[in-house]
């Protein structure tokens, strides 16, 4: 062949030999270097198992960071916004972490072994990041992307799921707990935590034991409902919940071209994960207190509420005076809530003080004719869809 | 807590010196905390030979400053005792060079008109603090304004020129003007003094007009003995200060700085002391200053990033040897042995010098400039700066210090066949014995590379400059601040502005 028409393939991860077995479809994308489905059969069946059964997605290629050192605990609370010192061993928190000017860099997931060993799990690489951040703390990283395995079970049914996987006891782990598990003769991690709003849980293992854990769940599954889900009824699941993705609600600090597209974290209703009264220094406190100080966040982060069954994908948000406001960063008809819902960026005051009077322009294709909608909008808490369930302690069993 | 004193400054260098003195005429209640013994840091004659004036508006400043210059010629020494003598006049130097070339003598001339021109353009925004754009004020866009319309109302075609040479190397240049090679091994010298970059490399060209513009606007005028040596003008200094009742504690070394609210208010000695102030003035260079005084865990990743890449690796060594007679330098009268002698023999030759030293080696054959002190007593000494004596040496200073010297010395011999037989005892400072004996990590004459991404306002890193550090009520006063090293005062007495500026 060619040497010029040669690529390095995109990595398979190790439940590959699994999820090209459950596809339908074939269709794939890259996901950090990874090839995963997109979706297996029907996006509409998978989204409907998540929020009805259990649904399994291949997570590995998520960037996961182990931080060990006798200063870990200190470094962590340096790194991101969040006060993490009084976080407790074996249990996980969401944080953002930004860059000096106070602009987001990226959001994930921080799991506590113990004072001298985390592990950081987020979507955009920052290996580098964490090194030059490092000077003068006594922290080392290793990156366990290739090296663990992970799979998110989310979903009513999930936790019954897992204790006939042999997961006892799960059922007691709170929200953002985790727990060390010995199964079928394999270490698997398991934390109450997930990208779907409802009950759900990730396990991480070595990848020797992926294609045995996939088997096992899928047999301890079978009649509760569970369904392999891609990203696309992911990505229906986590609008529903409110929660942003990087890059897409908005863009990271590190890849934005033009400066005035970062965002802080007034600015995609990530403030309350800013503890500007945390006792020690952490990146970009300076500029943060600052404009906490002067008050000159630009933007805010809404949920709305969407007038008609139309989603809005990608429309342009405006004010009665027909002034271009905002956009909307992702959008979709709520089969659950059936509600039509968006997440949108909006200049403020829109969005904080001024509520009234936002419309979004639509168009909607419908055959080969895009029909031009003026749509109502209200502004509404971003998380739309919060079940009593996903927060229960017991978990809900079924049979 | 009470503050006791209005300003601490950290380091008693000439810029410590000067910024504390200028606040302390303010009716400041000033303290120097200097971790050394003595006070006048790299000011020592160990260190560097020659100097320029400090300028009038630092003087004036202090109140006058007497201290005596003696203006200094140069000789360029070649092998063959073709020596060129220049003494920083054009009309004389015309003459001395026309006996090697009368091309080249017309070209230096207008070359010297262009650099000159060039340089006193740079001049007003050499002196001042450098403006900053991220300020947003009227007076800093007027700063740069100003600049801008300095160098265009050089006129179009000097602009143009100017456009081009900013970036250029200096090899280039004196290629393009020059035939003889004494004399374009002796600019390049001057071009790349003190600095990380050979003759070939780009920017050095702007080395030398940095260069020029604290030396009297001149490529061989405005340099400068101080009579009576370093140790006048530090007393001078000492003296100022005891007029002005600033408090100045000896053998203290700061550990770090004290914060309150993310503000700085004091500062903690090595002892364990603790000194509280209301502003801070950091004379160090602007590693310590960060990674020390301010804390790695104060600090962003993204200042971490530019103070980790902040170039600052010393290039320059001083060798001192103590003679018990006049050596016999090939072709010099009393007059030359008066000078400054240079060997720099050609482009190529400090090319090739220079080249060991991009791996951090060291070359055998450096290039050097002398100092002959006290030459009509029985034990003359002969300072010799060494160029491209790397810092962190591959070698390892250690292990080869010694065959260094020789290797100097035994360069000296080509020009000064008895030198060998005059030397009683030969004393190195390297650039590792500067950073440890002085403080200044890296051992960096100028706290820092003289080069287009550590100038103006970018020096010493993107925002940080003005004097001003990420932490409010530290501030810096250093070589390592615009605009840049050499015995100046410039940057202590823009620093001293900028805290009265914010009082």
């Amino acid at each position: 062949m060619n040497r010029d028409l040669r690529f390095t393939a995109l990595k398979k991860t190790p439940f590959h030999s699994r999820t090209s077995l459950a596809s339908r479809t074939n269709k794939y994308y890259n996901w950090n270097g990874f090839t995963v489905p997109t979706e297996y059969s029907t996006t509409e069946l998978e989204y409907t198992a998540a929020r009805n059964g259990t649904s399994v997605m291949d997570l590995t290629p998520m960037c996961k960071y182990m931080i060990n050192g006798s200063d870990a605990n200190k470094f962590v609370d340096y790194l991101v916004t969040r006060d993490l010192s009084q976080m407790e061993d074996n249990t996980v928190a969401y944080i953002i972490w930004c860059n000096e000017d106070g602009k987001v860099m990226d959001d994930g997931t921080i799991f506590k072994f113990s004072n001298t060993k985390f592990m950081l799990c987020c979507a955009v690489k920052i290996y580098n990041w964490l090194h030059d951040s490092a000077e003068g703390f006594d922290v080392s990283f290793e990156d366990a992307t290739d090296t663990t395995a992970a799979l998110a079970i989310q979903g009513p049914t999930s936790c019954s799921t897992l204790k006939n996987y042999g997961a006892d006891d799960l059922e007691l782990l709170k929200p953002f707990g985790m727990k060390q598990y010995n199964i079928n003769g394999y270490d698997v991690l398991i934390s109450r935590t997930g990208f779907t709003g409802d009950l759900g849980y990730e396990l991480w293992t070595d990848p020797a034991n992926a294609e045995n854990m996939w088997d096992s769940i899928m047999e301890a599954g079978k009649e509760l409902k569970i369904r392999p889900f891609g990203m696309h009824a992911l990505e229906m699941t986590r609008i529903e919940a409110g929660f942003i993705q990087t890059n897409t609600d908005f863009m990271a600090a590190e890849d934005s071209l033009r400066p005035v597209r970062m965002r802080s974290p007034y600015e995609i209703g990530m403030g309350w994960l800013v503890h500007l009264n945390k006792e020690s220094y952490f990146v970009g406190k300076r500029a943060l207190k600052k404009e906490k100080e002067t008050g000159n966040s630009e933007r805010c982060l809404v949920g709305l509420d969407i007038d008609g069954d139309k989603p809005a994908v990608g429309s342009v948000i405006y004010n009665e005076k027909k002034e271009d406001i905002g956009i909307v960063t992702a959008a979709m008809w709520s089969p659950t809530m059936k509600r039509n819902v968006a997440l949108a960026s909006l200049k403020r005051p829109y969005g904080i003080k001024i509520k009234e009077n936002i419309f979004a322009e639509i168009y909607h294709p419908e055959e080969l004719e895009y029909k031009k909608i003026w749509a109502k909008c209200k502004v509404v808490k971003r998380q739309f869809f919060s079940p009593e369930r996903r927060n229960k302690v017991p978990a809900d069993l079924y049979e | 807590m009470s503050d006791n004193y209005d300003v601490i400054v950290i380091g008693a260098g000439h810029n410590g010196l000067v910024c504390a003195n200028i606040l302390a005429k303010k009716n400041r209640k000033v303290l120097i905390c200097e971790a050394r013994e003595n006070c006048g840091g790299l000011v020592e004659e160990s260190i560097t030979n020659f100097v320029p004036q400090i300028p009038l508006s630092v003087s004036s400043s202090l109140g006058g400053l007497p201290v005596k210059y003696r203006a200094k010629s140069t000789i360029a020494l070649s092998e063959s005792g073709q020596h060129i003598r220049l003494v920083g006049n054009q009309h004389i130097d015309h003459k001395v060079i026309s006996g090697f070339s009368s091309k080249d003598a017309d070209r230096y001339v207008e070359f010297h008109d262009k650099m000159s021109s060039f340089s006193k353009a740079l001049g007003s925004f050499m002196m001042a603090s450098p403006p900053r754009i991220m300020n947003n004020t009227f007076s800093d866009y007027f700063k740069l304004f100003k600049l801008g319309m300095n160098v265009r109302m050089l006129g179009k075609k000097k602009f143009n020129e100017f456009a081009r040479m900013i970036g250029l190397n200096i090899a280039d240049e004196l290629e393009d003007n020059f035939e003889n090679t004494l004399l374009q091994g002796l600019i390049a010298h001057d071009a790349v003094l003190g600095s990380n970059l050979g003759p070939r490399s780009p920017g050095s060209l702007i080395n030398l007009l940095y260069r020029m513009a604290t030396h009297d606007n001149s490529i061989f005028g405005g340099i400068y003995e101080i009579d009576g040596g370093s140790k006048a003008f530090v007393d001078t200094l000492l003296d100022i200060s005891n007029k002005n009742k600033v408090e100045i504690k000896t053998s203290s070394s700061v550990k770090r700085c004290i914060t309150e609210n993310d503000k700085a208010i004091g500062v903690e000695l090595h002892s364990g002391e603790k000194i509280f102030a209301k502003k801070i003035i950091s004379n160090a260079d602007p590693r310590s200053t960060y990674f020390c005084l301010l804390g790695t865990e104060n600090l962003d990743t993204d200042v971490k990033r530019r103070i980790k890449h902040h170039r600052s690796k010393g290039k320059v060594a001083k060798l001192s040897l103590s003679l018990n007679k006049k050596p016999e330098f090939i072709n010099c009268d009393k007059n030359d042995l008066e000078s400054r002698m240079v060997i720099a023999p050609s482009i190529d030759y400090i090319e090739e010098a220079f080249n060991p030293s991009k791996f951090d080696k060291l070359s055998m054959e450096p290039i050097l400039e002398m100092k002959l002190k006290n030459s009509d007593q029985s034990n003359p000494v002969l300072d010799i700066q060494v160029q491209y004596a790397s810092y962190g040496a591959q070698e390892g200073w250690d292990k080869i210090k010694d065959n260094y010297v020789d290797a100097v010395i035994k360069l000296i011999g080509k020009y000064a066949p008895d030198i060998q037989s005059c030397i009683e005892t030969k004393t190195i400072v390297t650039p590792d014995d500067i950073e440890k004996n002085f403080y200044v990590s890296g051992g960096h004459w100028h706290h820092g590379e003289i080069q287009i991404d550590q100038l103006f306002m970018l020096r010493p890193i993107p925002g940080a400059s003005q004097y001003r550090t990420h932490l409010d009520g530290l501030y810096m006063c250093g070589a390592g601040t615009h605009p840049g090293g050499g015995l100046t005062g410039i940057p202590g007495k823009n620093a001293a502005q900028a805290i009265l500026e914010d009082a």
